[in-house]
């Protein structure tokens, strides 16, 4: 079999990711009503944004999906007129390689909550590092960085983690992941029986 | 994005060249921690989304709205939780020192200029012309850059199947119920059936690509060609001059206090 990802993947992660591409665009001004009620609430949201690679990757789970759907995510979100601009560029590819890099450790092979829970937690590290370059979290009180890092970290799992995997679990049942699947060993036992 | 703005020159400008340099621009950005540095530079954004981009003003003030929330919610969150030592007010858990203000209002600015330069380049690129241009100056592989303008493609579809589902849940009397458990409900009652449909019309486009003999290798033709030209020099140079401008302007203007907004 070749290796890589055929147009099939490729064409069904880019459109899964501009779905969530504009998913990401209008949740910026969710996220931005909720921020000044403070205390980091609003990083409880924040998970969202680390949804297309999680989710993609559980529906083909193939090598460079979480990576290519994170990127086409963040470039859909650009081309709705995104409130972050070209940053959102950088930080999709930031969050889809760190993603990518969690999914690479387990060989690709496992996919189940845990596995893509620890892919958000990666995702959102990431996202964390170039916010420190960016908006100066390090400027924070002690209390108040503490909160944002709680808070970002468990919407991560939840949003990009535990709701991913409920919504891929629930496409498994309609059927169309086996599109896209191909065919697994007892798919080819199956054919010897 | 396309018909809602004028053609500028900034359209004409190659969008691969456009992208790079805005890119470079915005790790430049990442340096700037002077506050009237920025607050210049914004300025200076400003009017080029303004009068450069050709956009009608309609459109402009309804993309402006999500960034000005952006802007106070940005201020907000670093002036009143910021650390700082010339206390200006203090109020409960709120706490605005003059550092964490500035600091504040400079992040502000900062959001705005990201912002507004993304919005510029959106404002004066089409998508095609953009994916045309990846393939053909960065070598993007056209697998990848066909994908993305059919997927493109596929969003009005997408979002006329979103009323389609909400018409037949008003119709039907669906009512998802409140708390956790409705959540769940409303989301799986539209993201399940969206983004099944979704994977099965992608799945047939490319079956139907295939079938047509599409390869997506770099060997192959292009409707549409693009190349590098006088507009990306007059693109650098501008962009350069914008610098230069900001740079003798911070020293002549002073708007908000010269200071570096870091801690020190």
């Amino acid at each position: 079999m070749k290796k890589g990802l055929k147009l099939t993947d490729i064409l069904v992660t880019i459109v899964i990711s501009l779905v969530f591409g504009v998913i990401y665009k209008l949740w910026s001004p969710i996220y931005s009503a909720v921020k000044p009620i403070g205390l980091h609430v609003d990083q409880l949201l924040y998970g969202m944004w680390f949804m297309a690679g999680p989710l993609a990757f559980l529906i083909i789970r193939k090598p460079g999906v979480a990576l290519l759907a994170e990127t086409a995510a963040s470039s859909g979100e650009l081309l709705m007129g995104s409130e972050w601009g070209l940053s959102t560029l950088i930080y999709g590819l930031i969050q889809g390689l760190l993603a990518e890099l969690i999914l690479a450790l387990f060989r690709y092979k496992k996919a189940n909550v845990l596995v893509v829970s620890l892919a958000a937690i990666a995702s959102c590290a990431g996202s964390i590092v170039f916010d420190y370059f960016q908006g100066y979290i390090d400027a924070l009180v002690w209390w108040n960085l503490g909160l944002f890092f709680i808070a970002r970290f468990v919407g991560s799992v939840l949003i990009a983690g535990v709701i991913a995997y409920g919504l891929a679990k629930a496409l498994e049942k309609t059927g169309v992941t086996g599109l896209v699947r191909g065919s697994t060993e007892a798919d080819v036992r199956s054919l010897d029986d | 994005m396309e018909g809602i703005a004028k053609e500028t020159w900034l359209h004409r400008v190659n969008p691969s060249v456009k992208l790079l340099l805005l890119l470079g621009v915005l790790i430049a950005l990442l340096f700037i921690h002077n506050l009237n540095v920025m607050l210049l530079l914004n300025i200076v954004i400003i009017i080029c989304f303004c009068f450069g981009t050709g956009i009608s003003r309609k459109y402009a003030l309804l993309f402006f709205l999500p960034f000005f929330l952006l802007f106070w919610s940005s201020v907000l969150t670093m002036a009143l939780y910021g650390k700082g030592s010339t206390l200006w007010w203090e109020w409960g858990i709120f706490r605005v020192s003059e550092e964490s203000f500035f600091r504040g209002v400079h992040l502000g600015f900062r959001a705005l200029t990201f912002g507004l330069i993304g919005l510029i380049f959106v404002c004066t690129t089409h998508p095609v012309r953009l994916f045309y241009s990846l393939m053909q100056q960065l070598h993007f592989p056209p697998k990848f850059a066909y994908s993305f303008m059919a997927s493109i493609r596929l969003l009005p579809i997408i979002w006329d199947e979103f009323h389609t589902i909400r018409m037949a849940h008003q119709v039907r009397g669906f009512s998802p119920g409140k708390g956790w458990k409705g959540f769940k409900r409303k989301l799986s009652a539209y993201a399940v059936p969206l983004l099944a449909q979704s994977i099965r019309r992608a799945y047939r486009i490319a079956v139907a690509m295939e079938a047509k003999r599409f390869k997506g290798n770099q060997k192959r033709t292009y409707y549409y060609q693009l190349s590098i030209g006088k507009w990306d020099l007059l693109f650098l140079l501008f962009l350069l001059g914008i610098t230069g401008v900001v740079w003798v302007g911070s020293e002549w203007i002073q708007l908000l206090p010269n200071q570096d907004v870091r801690l020190i």
